[in-house]
């Protein structure tokens, strides 16, 4: 996908201005939020099952070349074919020559972020494969040629109108307004799709190393189809998503779908584990598995290991007040919102989206939703001073930061400033607020007054009442 | 709590004042405000005079060389001992939480930071865990908001002494907002890289305050009401911006910065401020 994140003042400014943008996000966002709390108050062993699967998956990070050695060995010895991808252009090649090799011409893919961060559509069209996506999310936005602005709704930012007049556009179908009339254009699009694809695209949401197994967590039985029906099933996943056993597979399942969508599970749990066998009802001939490491085992060496535990449950967007304003796009990448402002920055390189890492007003929304612990706000520190050390920011900030801290490392000094301040201000403005600053506070005055400077500040009436002493 | 442990609890409780750059130079009533609460229930309150900012734009903007400056700054002009006590929630968890990040590679300074972090409260957590307080005695009437300030919230996890003590004020209609733990959209440094995103979520702060009919929103955060107050006081909504503070202590004006008829009662030197307490 393409990279545009260092742009997302401008994203954003233009993602503000977009009223049916505004209205989409006005309708879903808060929605998901109450959701997710009701479902958490109705669980009251939430908070263990999180701190059970944040151990869990810190356990994994540190031992994970094991972890993923054992789930190689069991998906193989199960007749899966894994493959690892050490960046993004390893991972096109390696999917493009297994469509090529397995002679598919097409595939139906469920929902995968991981695949968004290889270009993977674009990879397997440049090989003569036509890749159409299922999850009906997707499909909406493949129709529109655009990206994912969420991570497990990823059309969250489109009308039902946008969509009817997409589907007449594309599809042929007559305008709607109904939902279910338009899933069900979707459906019977898609179904075709499913029965004459050579190959099943997928995700994966948990890897368990125990059996080998590749675990998907979907509500639209979208998943389940294109792993079963067509005669190839790759499935497309990040190597933090291993987990070491079946048995800690319940854990995960606890916390993901409350924190996704508010549902105590969600509609399809579907364990893949290996290829069919005799006397299988159904399950592909052949499977592969492509994990990628795309700059992960470089996280997982440094401080920010912790963000490898992410389960990408979207909780943390829904939650984020800078997100819910002004949508996953502005993020200029895969992955949006607080997470998307850690990991971006980790996976492309700082110099590439230094931008998000401020894109936080570090209110702690995120960290208390988060379902496995991940402490986002910190992260978000740590990046914005990794950029101050990398030489990322503009002259004019630390020109600003150096004068300020000049200023606070004296009390007269900053005493003698207030008292201009303070002087011009009440002379400006007679005490009330101030209506217009110059670059670079004049955002702050665009629609709301900055506070006048005091006439005596505080210090000094201390001084006048009860002495210079303290 | 730890902090009084083995203090006499008649005599007198010695606090230091942190009192803010931000309060200092925008909100002195909000100082003097804070002054007369703990004085009114038993404290005696030193203002080290040489204190100037904890850093945290410095630090919540990455620029850690510099806020590390005016940590090690604050570290030192605070006493060694007692309660550190300041009418913001942001500062103070800037303090606990911020110094021991700024000096993790320092053994001493990061003892020390964590000594003096132990030591720091926000005042209305002050009032209710530390002293006990359950009756404010202040004179204050109004329906009142409360916005749940993010770091005192979440940063220090002080939910509830805030209600407490407005509940306790007996002219005081105490109204909950919807949301009212969402960001108002200051986030310091925050609201000047991204403006419009901040404005977005402040104008929603401000409907959710306007739905609920108070006359004033109230918070334990400077920041937070500056900046919602600088919404209400461009558009003219029908509602005050004030600190938690000044209502503890019976004011009646609102925050001084955006209101020409308080400027000269904001000049009020301490101890002139109309003693609420004592009926």
């Amino acid at each position: 996908m393409e990279l545009n994140a260092n742009a997302f003042g401008r994203n954003s400014r233009k993602a503000l201005l977009d009223k049916t943008l505004q209205e989409a996000l006005g309708r879903t966002t808060g929605r998901f939020q109450a959701h997710r709390d009701a479902a958490v108050a109705a669980f009251p062993e939430f908070e263990a099952t999180r701190e059970r699967a944040s151990r869990i998956k810190r356990d994994v990070l540190d031992h994970l070349d094991t972890y993923l050695a054992r789930f190689i060995a069991e998906a193989e010895k199960r007749g899966t074919i894994v493959h690892v991808a050490r960046d993004a252009a390893q991972a096109r090649e390696i999917a493009a020559r297994i469509a090529r090799d397995e002679g598919v011409t097409l595939a139906v893919k469920s929902k995968s972020m991981a695949s968004e961060e290889i270009s993977f559509n674009e990879a397997l069209q440049g090989a003569g494969v036509t890749v159409v996506e299922s999850d009906l999310g997707e499909f909406i936005i493949q129709l529109a040629g655009e990206a994912p602005s969420h991570i497990i709704a990823p059309a969250v930012h489109k009308t039902r109108e946008q969509i009817s007049r997409l589907f007449e556009r594309h599809l042929g179908e007559p305008p709607t307004d109904s939902i279910p009339e338009l899933v069900g254009m979707a459906r019977k699009h898609l179904r075709a799709k499913f029965l004459s694809a050579g190959m099943g695209v997928s995700g994966g949401n948990f890897l368990v190393a125990d059996t080998g197994s590749v675990v998907l967590v979907t509500n639209e039985g979208n998943g389940r189809m294109g792993t079963v029906l067509p005669r190839v099933h790759l499935a497309v996943v990040g190597i933090e998503k291993v987990i070491p056993r079946m048995a800690d597979l319940p854990t995960f399942l606890r916390i993901l779908p409350r924190s996704a969508s508010g549902q105590a599970i969600s509609s399809y749990v579907s364990i893949v584990t290996g290829t069919r066998r005799a006397g299988d009802p159904e399950g592909p001939e052949r499977m592969h598995i492509l994990l990628l490491d795309c700059g992960r085992s470089a996280i997982l060496e440094g401080k920010y290991r912790e963000i490898l535990k992410c389960v990408r449950c979207a909780a943390c967007l829904n939650a984020c007040p800078v997100y819910q304003s002004v949508g996953g796009h502005a993020y200029g990448w895969v992955y949006s919102g607080p997470i998307g402002a850690v990991l971006t920055p980790l996976l492309v390189g700082l110099p590439e989206a230094a931008a998000l890492p401020d894109a936080s007003t570090l209110c702690g929304a995120c960290a208390d939703v988060c379902p496995v612990k991940i402490p986002l706000p910190d992260f978000l520190l740590e990046l914005r001073s990794d950029a101050r050390e990398q030489g990322l920011k503009t002259p004019g900030e630390i020109a600003a930061m150096k004068g300020y801290a000049g200023v606070m490392k004296r009390a007269g000094l900053l005493e003698a400033i207030e008292r201009i301040a303070g002087v011009l201000g009440q002379f400006f403005t007679k005490g009330k607020g101030i209506g217009g600053l110059p670059y670079p506070f004049s955002g702050w005055t665009e629609r709301r007054d900055f506070p006048a400077p005091a006439a005596r500040p505080f210090r000094k009436q201390w001084k006048i009442k009860r002495g210079a002493r303290g | 709590m730890p902090y009084n442990a083995g203090m006499d609890p008649k005599g007198p409780i010695p606090v230091s004042l942190f009192f803010t750059c931000l309060a200092d130079a925008f909100s002195p009533g909000v100082c003097n405000a804070t002054v007369e609460v703990l004085e009114r229930f038993g404290a005696t309150v030193r203002v080290p005079l040489s204190q100037t900012c904890c850093g945290q734009p410095a630090f919540n903007s990455g620029n850690r060389k510099e806020a590390r400056a005016m940590a090690r700054k604050f570290l030192l002009t605070f006493p060694d001992e007692g309660p550190i006590v300041t009418p913001s929630g942001s500062c103070a968890a800037m303090v606990k939480h911020g110094y021991p990040v700024l000096f993790r590679n320092e053994p001493r300074m990061l003892a020390r930071a964590r000594a003096v972090g132990d030591r720091i409260f926000e005042l209305s957590q002050f009032l209710v865990d530390v002293l006990g307080v359950t009756d404010p005695k202040s004179d204050f009437s109004g329906k009142v908001t409360y916005h749940d300030s993010c770091h005192l919230r979440r940063g220090l996890g002080v939910v509830s002494a805030p209600r407490k003590l407005l509940r306790a004020v007996p002219g005081v209609e105490f109204v909950e907002m919807e949301e009212s733990d969402r960001c108002c959209g200051f986030g310091g440094v925050f609201s000047l890289k991204n403006p419009q995103i901040s404005c977005k979520m402040t104008e929603r702060k401000v409907e959710r305050i306007l739905a609920t009919g108070a006359s004033y929103v109230t918070s334990g955060d400077l920041g937070c009401l500056l900046n919602i107050g600088g919404l209400i006081s461009r558009f003219g909504y029908p509602v005050k911006a004030i600190h938690l503070a000044e209502i503890l202590a019976g004011g009646t004006g609102g925050l001084s910065s955006f209101a020409a008829d308080a400027a000269s009662e904001d000049a009020r030197p301490p101890g002139t401020i109309r003693r609420a307490g004592g009926r």
